[in-house]
């Protein structure tokens, strides 16, 4: 992995307040619960990681959900939506990262974030199924659900829910990246020369 | 909307808890939270709910604005109340409506249930009012100081954060800027269908992340010109300063914890 110097530092600051200024843009998607959300703030995550390697697209995913819980906090008081969306994150940017590494073109990145969307709709129903759900139930100190309901959410809403996630940032991103991929070269061909 | 976007929910002061030092104000919620899972009994739920009014009180912030950190949950908490009122079966029954019946226990789980949840808010959004997430990062950063031994880079994650909180602003302009500058140029952001409405957030994210990424290069030029090499011997513009007050609250907390171990049935 490439160490990273102080350039890669300040970009990834930068780029935290981009995300963080998504995040907040972000919109319920109408058939599902309105306690899952959209939006595009994995985008610049996906960049940094791009121009800096992985670990440069993690701080981001972890600075922007740390901003987010100082700034607008949590209703629950604990950071339970923010280590979701935080994991969330990098199981999607991550397997987009080093599938598109393989190859470096249009073609790669395609499949890279078809992996990316995959991998975070599976990864993040199993974690819901024992990690999420159950915290949310002793904080939030709701009910217990039994394992067959919490299956049947995750099934009907998550997982789908994911997928159609993944999918939208996919498609934006893709847009992105046939517009910006010369430039994003550029910038990677002046630093690590 | 703009100043709640720098500054979160700050809410300007000089009592006891504003002056506090950040990091015994990370100490203590952070204790907090575990040991609120220790009360289950009338009597250390008073002792609980003691504590944490006395903190608000002591902070001299209206208790308006603490409530109002409790809004957006006061429904689940209604339902998950309820939830407990009906579905506990314990102790004597209190009230029959024909074949539903309502137990003592039932109501005591929903009333402790519903307390340790609010107060858990209460205490965390009595943080955000206090403290500004600059200093926030100050105490964070100190607090995680001997994490550097294993090599996690703390210095790093403070200054990144710091650029972050620096740049929320500036760039909330320059996004204005930019949705203002495509929507004369004939871009739709507000409807459309969902083609048109992608188009439309691409048209905002391409020039936002070319001219953050030219600023982002610029400050890093800025500090390599200026000499920065990272946190080893740098010294603060912010200092921290641990007061007896610090040492006071922390141990309050711990007392806390212990008499709560001790009352807990």
């Amino acid at each position: 992995m490439k160490k990273l110097n102080v350039r890669a530092f300040v970009l990834i600051g930068v780029y935290s307040s981009v995300s963080y200024l998504l995040m907040l843009l972000n919109f319920p998607l109408p058939p599902f619960p309105n306690f899952l959300l959209v939006d595009f703030s994995d985008v610049p995550a996906l960049i940094a990681a791009l121009l800096y390697g992985p670990l440069a697209g993690v701080f981001v995913e972890l600075l922007k959900n740390v901003l987010n819980y100082f700034i607008v906090g949590s209703p629950t008081g604990v950071p339970i939506g923010h280590i979701a969306n935080f994991m969330a994150g990098i199981t999607f940017i991550l397997p987009t990262y080093y599938v598109y590494h393989k190859t470096k073109s249009k073609k790669g990145m395609l499949l890279g974030l078809a992996a990316g969307t995959a991998v975070m709709a599976l990864v993040m129903s199993v974690l819901n199924y024992y990690v999420f759900l159950p915290a949310y139930t002793i904080f939030l100190g709701a009910p217990a659900m039994s394992a067959p309901e919490t299956k049947a959410l995750i099934i009907s809403a998550i997982l789908p829910f994911n997928a159609v996630k993944g999918s939208m940032i996919a498609i934006v991103f893709m847009l992105l990246f046939v517009r910006l991929s010369q430039w994003l070269q550029k910038q990677t061909a002046v630093h690590h020369v | 909307m703009m100043n709640s976007m720098i500054i979160g929910k700050y809410v300007p002061g000089d009592s006891v808890i504003h002056r506090m030092d950040p990091r015994a104000k990370l100490l203590v919620i952070f204790i907090y939270v575990f040991i609120v899972f220790l009360a289950n009994n009338s009597a250390t739920y008073a002792i609980l709910s003691v504590f944490t009014f006395s903190l608000v009180v002591l902070s001299r912030i209206p208790l308006s604005f603490v409530l109002k950190g409790l809004k957006p949950v006061i429904w689940i908490v209604a339902i998950t109340f309820l939830l407990h009122v009906f579905m506990t079966k314990e102790g004597d029954v209190l009230y029959q409506i024909g074949s539903f019946s309502i137990y003592e226990g039932g109501v005591k789980q929903g009333v402790f249930i519903s307390l340790r949840f609010l107060l858990l808010i209460m205490i965390t959004t009595l943080l955000t009012l206090t403290t500004t997430p600059i200093e926030v990062t100050d105490g964070v950063e100190s607090l995680l100081g001997p994490l550097k031994k294993v090599h996690v880079p703390v210095h790093e994650l403070a200054l990144m954060m710091s650029i972050s909180l620096r740049f929320i602003p500036t760039l909330m302009e320059e996004t204005e800027k930019i949705i203002k500058a495509q929507t004369a140029r004939g871009v739709d952001f507000t409807g459309g269908p969902f083609s048109e409405r992608i188009k439309a957030i691409v048209s905002l994210l391409v020039p936002l992340f070319i001219s953050s990424f030219k600023r982002a290069e610029e400050l890093a030029t800025a500090m390599e010109a200026r000499g920065y090499r990272g946190g080893e011997g740098r010294t603060k513009f912010r200092q921290l300063v641990w007061k007896w007050t610090d040492t006071a609250f922390l141990a309050a907390v711990l007392v806390l914890a212990v008499v709560l171990f001790a009352l807990r049935s």
